[in-house]
């Protein structure tokens, strides 16, 4: 009896592992989703964190180095070019200003983004998904934190992803690029509507309407707050080509993102989820997170996000 | 046990450099170094039965880490150290080139597995060609660490106390001779 049972062991042991992979995700697909980890994932995630930053924050500073000498290669002429749009910007906004103050919007709009600040934590980004089918990063912040799954990160250039599971002290992040990834967004100058879907490349791709959709290589792509994940005016990228729709009724243009996910170091995790997450996750309330730790947007940042929230 | 603890950890400290290396060295360029140690596992170890549950929480603890569904690395890790097995006991991986193409072989399958497995449980995923291409260039890479990751596993398993009459396919010309 003994003596099969040891022969049969590996087998044995190989049906039960591949039985409770399969039901790990047979589980996961189920929509059982949990905003707090299992006790042994959540020990595995703080370990991580820490021993990860230690080898991410020296990573990180060689790397600055090597890309700050890569930068100083062009920076007179990028330099030159950066004032003269400075100039032109600055032009223009005192034209905007003049035109908002004159109609007596200025002030409403004003109150407008008071009402949409949304307090930020800042947090490390320590740990990327090596496999290309995948686009995940791990952050130094956690549910310590008052971060919740569902939480938009964010950066000062744009859109990052979304908080899917968190520990203590460490949060797993979706990207937009990652193929599980459907953010709906619309055309800064045309107002087109459409969904941005990750593809699991570098470059996500933005479906519309062929017939009445006005896109354009170069239109800028903001979220239109309507997934009920991200707040409205958030950048997505830029639209680098176009494909042909060829009668079909659904149109896909390639987009560059806002963020350079290749240099991704510290990012802004919004405190507040949206609707669509707090239906999604079990637990819906809004933690208030410890007033030092959170990152109320300053003037630049503010004047951007907020701006575009009011749908400017 | 104590092997048996020693991989396991020095696999879990892997996956935790991997993660941190791939902040510097962006996907595909940064290996997996996890796969590779289940695959050296695989080609290192006589104990089936504990190799497979080697493989299955390296996996598992890759899928806490990643993007994945829950339980999809735990299960192609099971497929990728079986292969391993099977390839250290059929094929003749002596020397570097063998082993670079194996470890480079498994990890395009395995990328082809997860695309597979994930399209099978989750609907709307494309087929995109340009992610076939960083997939084999992914493939490459871990080829190329291949070595180090396996020379490295097989002289911590020796130090760990693993039976050097265990080894089936890892030659490596170490400083030790020929294991």
């Amino acid at each position: 009896m003994f003596g099969f049972l040891k022969r049969m062991s590996a087998p044995i042991v190989l049906g039960a592992l591949i039985l409770l992979a399969l039901a790990s995700i047979v589980s996961d697909r189920s929509g059982l989703r949990r905003a707090d980890l299992p006790w042994w994932q959540g020990v595995l995630l703080e370990v991580t964190v820490p021993v990860q930053k230690a080898v991410a924050i020296p990573a990180g500073a060689v790397a600055r180095v090597w890309h700050s000498y890569l930068d100083l290669v062009d920076l007179r002429a990028e330099n030159d070019g950066l004032q003269a749009s400075l100039l032109d910007l600055e032009e223009t906004n005192l034209q905007l200003r003049e035109a908002l103050v004159s109609s007596g919007h200025l002030e409403q709009i004003v109150e407008m983004r008071d009402g949409f600040e949304v307090p930020m934590l800042p947090a490390t980004v320590v740990g990327l998904d090596v496999s290309p089918f995948f686009r995940s990063v791990l952050v130094d912040r956690g549910s310590e934190h008052g971060i919740l799954a569902g939480n938009p990160v964010i950066t000062h250039a744009g859109v990052v992803g979304v908080v899917t599971r968190t520990s203590d002290h460490a949060a797993k992040t979706m990207l937009v690029l990652d193929r599980q990834s459907a953010v709906d967004g619309f055309v800064q100058r045309s107002r087109t509507r459409g969904m941005v879907y990750g593809r699991g490349t570098g470059e996500p791709e933005f479906a519309f309407e062929a017939r009445r959709g006005d896109v354009e290589v170069g239109d800028l792509l903001l979220t239109s707050g309507l997934g009920g994940v991200y707040p409205k005016g958030l950048k997505l990228g830029e639209v680098t080509a176009l494909s042909d729709p060829g009668g079909g009724l659904i149109q896909v243009a390639t987009v560059t993102p806002a963020v350079d996910f290749g240099r991704l170091e510290q990012v802004f995790i919004m405190m507040r989820r949206g609707p669509g997450m707090s239906l999604l996750y079990e637990t819906g309330e809004f933690i208030e997170p410890a007033r030092s730790q959170v990152e109320t947007r300053g003037e630049d940042g503010t004047a951007a996000l907020a701006g575009s929230e009011g749908g400017l | 046990m104590k092997v048996f603890s020693t991989l396991l950890l020095a696999g879990l400290l892997l996956l935790m450099l991997e993660g941190a290396l791939a902040t510097l060295l962006s996907p595909p360029w940064c290996p997996d170094l996890r796969l590779l140690a289940v695959i050296s596992i695989g080609l290192r170890w006589r104990g089936l039965a504990p190799g497979l549950a080697l493989a299955y929480l390296l996996g598992s603890a890759a899928d806490v880490l990643s993007g994945s569904l829950m339980g999809l690395h735990a299960l192609l890790s099971i497929l990728a150290f079986l292969s391993a097995v099977f390839a250290g006991r059929q094929l003749n991986l002596k020397g570097r080139f063998p082993l670079m193409a194996f470890a480079a072989s498994v990890s395009l399958f395995y990328g082809l597995a997860l695309y597979a497995v994930s399209s099978f449980f989750v609907s709307g995923i494309e087929f995109v060609p340009q992610w076939l291409l960083e997939n084999l260039l992914h493939s490459l890479v871990n080829g190329l660490f291949a070595p180090l990751v396996f020379e490295a596993f097989s002289r911590l398993a020796v130090w760990a106390g693993a039976d050097d009459s265990s080894e089936r396919a890892l030659f490596l010309e170490t400083s030790r001779g020929p294991m």
